[in-house]
């Protein structure tokens, strides 16, 4: 009895249309009525919901009350509810499609997410970084690294974007060995955490521009494998290039004792200036001491 | 021996009245490096559809390891269980079954978060709040993945985009409105479905 009183309801809220009524608050307040409905569905059985959803997708809603609804359908376990998400992904070029698409990150269907590939090559950039989140939001990091294989310019920088923040290591790996090396692919590395990806760069010095960004780029891994790699690059440097990369990898580390070492077994006045400058916006205590001796004449 | 006692002593009374927040000129870096990638976003597609830049991302998870460490050092020196931090092992004897426990805490996650969002006005620092809330929506996520949970992972990996563009502070009122509306609803739903399955497990043990 219950359940057919919280039927009748919500499905009376739904059919309330809007047109009619002028007052903004009246209307408002008509909105919320059927946001909450909407809302009130994931407790029906899959097979009451989904009628009614279909219902308010293909009825004349705001989009916010349809967007709420494609909540409810990526919630809902059935062939049905995923073709209704892919027919209103691919028809509305617009926030409701680019919510379709959300959705059916977030229902991990592996039929929909594939044929989220079309809606990449077809769509505007909103819609292919729509696709991109899609993905990211259902783990599926093979398709964002076969995006990337393809892509190119923005694109393919939004693609290995995206494989960074999931972690992909392997995938930006591969990617290495197929499109070279690029300053995005740098800083995917970075922020994947990629160490060895990026002190092996950090070594090369074949393309001194990479190679600097690399090392600069190790600062954001951080930890004391990277502390220790950037003293020792900083040392065996003799490019001058490299060696103020070396110190901002340690600026953005935030390893204060190593500029802090460099510093003090430095025996040259204008390279020791220089770490006094990278030692002052570390923002170290020690700076004022040595700021101190070096005004009294002890360093 | 009682000196290095003392000693330790007031270590751990000056770590207990420590409130483990970041220091500001970083908090200010975060906050900057949002900004930069929000608008860098906005710069780059011109369109009125709010959306978040994977960069932004980065920050987040920063911030994330920073808060999670001073949770972390809290717990091991008070020996007090964090409230809604899940003690649930992965479950390895039934590979389909989702660990009530688990559920539990992310039922306490997820109103929280709410609640948490729904005070946002009065905070003194949104964005800090915001990415203590993407802190443990992470912790979730990552427990939800080995508690063989991959759609409530998924739901949790969906809020964090969201969550970013909330971070930035320079996000426009309505904009942060329709956002927290947005997540309110969809926190609401994963409340009222955790809770249905949780009475419909109930029933049919």
């Amino acid at each position: 009895m219950k359940t057919l009183a919280k039927f009748i309801l919500i499905t009376a809220a739904l059919l309330l249309s809007t047109p009619s009524i002028a007052q903004s608050d009246v209307s408002d307040v008509s909105e919320e009525l059927k946001i909450a409905a909407v809302e009130a569905l994931i407790a029906a059985p899959a097979d009451k919901a989904l009628p009614l959803v279909t219902k308010v997708l293909e009825g004349n809603h705001s989009n916010e009350v349809k967007e709420r609804a494609l909540f409810i359908l990526s919630q809902i376990d059935q062939p049905e509810a995923q073709s209704t998400l892919l027919k209103v992904a691919r028809e509305n070029q617009n926030d409701l499609g680019l919510e379709a698409v959300r959705m059916i990150g977030i229902s991990g269907n592996d039929e929909s997410l594939a044929s989220l590939a079309s809606i990449y090559e077809n769509g505007n950039s909103e819609a292919r970084e729509a696709v991109l989140e899609a993905y990211m939001i259902a783990g599926d990091k093979q398709s964002v690294f076969n995006i990337a294989l393809t892509a190119e310019g923005d694109d393919f920088d939004e693609a290995i974007e995206m494989l960074s923040v999931m972690g992909a290591r392997d995938e930006l790996r591969e990617l290495r060995g197929k499109t070279g090396v690029s300053e995005a692919l740098i800083q995917a590395y970075a922020i994947s955490g990629d160490f060895e990806s990026l002190r092996e760069l950090a070594l090369d010095g074949s393309d001194v521009e990479l190679q600097t960004q690399a090392i600069e780029a190790m600062g954001i891994v951080g930890g004391e494998q990277v502390d220790s790699t950037l003293v020792e690059i900083y040392r065996s440097a003799t490019a001058e290039g490299v060696r103020e990369a070396a110190l901002h990898g340690m600026l953005i580390s935030g390893h204060d004792a190593g500029v802090l070492e460099l510093y003090r077994s430095s025996q040259d006045p204008s390279e020791k200036k220089q770490l006094l400058e990278f030692l002052v916006m570390t923002g170290s205590d020690e700076v004022w001491n040595i700021i101190d001796s070096t005004l009294t004449g002890d360093q | 021996m009682k000196e290095h006692s003392d000693n330790l002593e007031d270590l751990i009374a000056a770590h207990r009245s420590d409130v483990h927040k970041p220091p500001s000129h970083l908090v200010q870096q975060w906050h900057d490096s949002i900004d930069e990638a929000a608008a860098l976003e906005r710069g780059r597609s011109g369109k009125t559809r709010q959306r978040w830049h994977p960069g932004s991302f980065f920050w987040g998870m920063a911030v994330s390891a920073a808060l999670a460490l001073g949770l972390a050092i809290s717990f091991l020196m008070s020996d007090d269980v964090p409230p809604n931090v899940p003690q649930v092992a992965v479950n390895q004897t039934h590979a389909d079954v989702v660990p009530v426990a688990f559920t539990r805490g992310l039922q306490v996650h997820l109103r929280d978060s709410r609640q948490q969002l729904a005070n946002m006005d009065v905070a003194d620092d949104t964005t800090l709040l915001v990415l203590s809330i993407i802190e443990q929506n992470r912790l979730f996520e990552s427990v939800a993945n080995k508690n063989n949970a991959p759609k409530l992972a998924r739901v949790l990996r969906a809020f964090e985009p969201i969550l970013l563009q909330l971070a930035a502070t320079d996000i426009a009122p309505e904009d942060a409105e329709a956002l927290r509306a947005q997540l309110s609803f969809e926190l609401n739903v994963m409340l009222t479905k955790l809770a249905r399955e949780a009475s419909n497990e109930t029933h049919t043990t």
